[in-house]
């Protein structure tokens, strides 16, 4: 579904990605972890174009996203991205956050996809919020209307860029429930995170990345009970 | 006691007359030949300038300050470039002297109408101001708002117009509104190219009446009514914006 090729991404003189040849199955949930500055982030945003690569390709549903001539647009409706900051909008509700997409590209009119976005919320227990604004929300809950913001574009694969980073640990199960649930429900996600039994539980690869590479990669249970990597071995020693 | 009296009538005597001379005056300056008219016609054409160009300044100032933004996202040297010269040039020259530049290059070729050359030069000249301002309110808005717009599939505009600039113009509102208060002001200096504005009317008025006091205190106080009216439209608009804030 997305494949790399040798892709690089330098900021200046500073290599962050340094070629990442991967490629990632329909259906597969894909855990990225890594310390900070391996490039786990940077590759995450690549995949839709947020950052643009330096050099090497991209390719999704067979078509080369990094040529200049692909409508990055029409791709990236393809592909749901949630942040560690939320990003939610904050000038408007949390129905006009979910329906605003939607309905500016034409793909469902206002009625359908405000029954879209009732019907989602109900799906996270929040329709009592359907006319509060985001700054009137917890954490949690605010990442979770962003998670279904994304969901309302009927998305076929999930970027998730360290989605539980920002929050206070109380808050960070409900968000990981979802996610979860999103798993179970056969969605193909990239998660980039620091939770590692979210990673055992859900994943099915996991990769691990160090100075702008993929230095290895397993199942979840490989990978955390016999890391071979001498690097991977001293990160997982040091956080678990 | 008798002296006391006199002194008391005396004064009053010069107070009243005092208050007569200023009620003639104003009288003198408003009401005979229906004098009033004149300050109306003026007000009319100062509201029109400032109205038309706080419209063209708006517009002139959005897009200058969308080029700037995006010439600098996009790497486009050349039209950053083109917006600096611009936004220079009108900031580092006095208005009347563009003024006077704008109307003499439009005049010599046919007859116009110069209510439309002053308001055309004013809103060249608030656009470069309100550029600036708009600027800094696009670059005061979270990078991830654009982001999170375009991980959406809206494109750059889309994301600029519904999800940008409505949060922008929140923040810029009160220096927005300081930039309409003192173009309002500034179009006084439109008497310099023949156009009959509250003040030059009041000019008009006080060469009439060999009193030229008078109409200038009714000027002031008209700009003044003007001003507090815009204030008070700007706070009005400021609170209601403000209602995404509320925790």
């Amino acid at each position: 579904m997305i494949v790399t090729k040798n892709l690089k991404k330098a900021f200046g003189n500073h290599m962050v990605l340094n070629g990442i040849d991967e490629t990632i199955q329909k259906g597969e949930k894909v855990v990225v972890i890594g310390p900070s500055g391996s490039g786990k982030s940077t590759f995450l945003r690549c995949l839709n174009l947020l950052e643009v690569p330096t050099e090497g390709e991209i390719w999704f549903d067979d078509q080369l996203i990094t040529d200049s001539k692909t409508d990055i647009n029409m791709v990236r409706r393809k592909m749901g991205m949630v942040f560690q900051q939320f990003n939610l909008f904050p000038h408007l509700t949390v129905k006009e956050n979910i329906t605003l997409a939607p309905v500016k590209l034409g793909i469902m009119n206002k009625e359908k996809a405000n029954q879209k976005a009732m019907d989602l919320l109900n799906r996270i227990g929040l329709t009592d919020k359907a006319n509060a604004y985001p700054n009137q929300l917890s954490g949690g809950q605010k990442q979770r209307i962003a998670i279904i913001r994304a969901l309302a574009m009927n998305p076929e694969v999930m970027l998730f860029d360290e989605p539980t980073s920002a929050l206070d640990p109380e808050m960070v199960g409900e968000v990981l429930d979802l996610m979860t649930q999103l798993a179970e429900e056969g969605m193909t996600m990239v998660v980039v995170t620091h939770e590692m039994r979210f990673a055992k539980k859900v994943a099915t690869r996991v990769l691990f990345m160090d100075e702008g590479r993929i230095v290895e990669q397993n199942s979840p249970d490989e990978f955390f009970e016999h890391p071979k990597h001498p690097r991977l071995q001293e990160f997982l020693s040091k956080i678990l | 006691m008798d002296n006391i009296m006199k002194a008391l009538l005396r004064v009053w005597e010069i107070i009243s007359d005092w208050a007569v001379d200023i009620y003639m005056s104003f009288y003198n300056a408003l009401i005979p030949d229906q004098m009033y008219l004149a300050y109306i016609d003026g007000l009319v054409v100062t509201i029109l300038i400032s109205l038309m160009a706080i419209i063209l300044g708006i517009a002139i100032g959005i897009l200058v300050a969308v080029l700037k933004v995006t010439s600098i996202n996009y790497k486009l040297r050349w039209l950053n470039r083109i917006c600096n010269i611009y936004i220079n040039v009108i900031r580092g020259t006095p208005l009347m002297v563009q003024l006077l530049i704008i109307y003499n290059l439009i005049f010599t070729s046919r007859n116009t109408n110069e209510i439309v050359v002053g308001a055309v030069c004013f809103g060249i000249n608030s656009g470069a101001y309100v550029a600036e301002i708009i600027r800094a309110g696009i670059e005061s808005i979270d990078k991830g708002q654009m982001e999170a717009g375009r991980s959406l599939g809206l494109n750059y505009i889309t994301t600029m117009r519904m999800i940008i600039l409505p949060q922008a113009v929140k923040n810029i509102l009160p220096a927005l509104g300081n930039e309409f208060i003192t173009l309002i002001k500034e179009t006084s200096v439109a008497g310099a190219i023949a156009v009959t504005d509250l003040t030059k009317a009041a000019q008009y008025v006080g060469s009439r009446t060999w009193d030229i006091l008078p109409p200038l205190i009714i000027t002031a106080v008209c700009y003044l009514i003007m001003v507090m009216g815009l204030s008070k439209l700007l706070s009005i608009f400021e609170r209601r914006l403000a209602r995404g804030d509320r925790h």
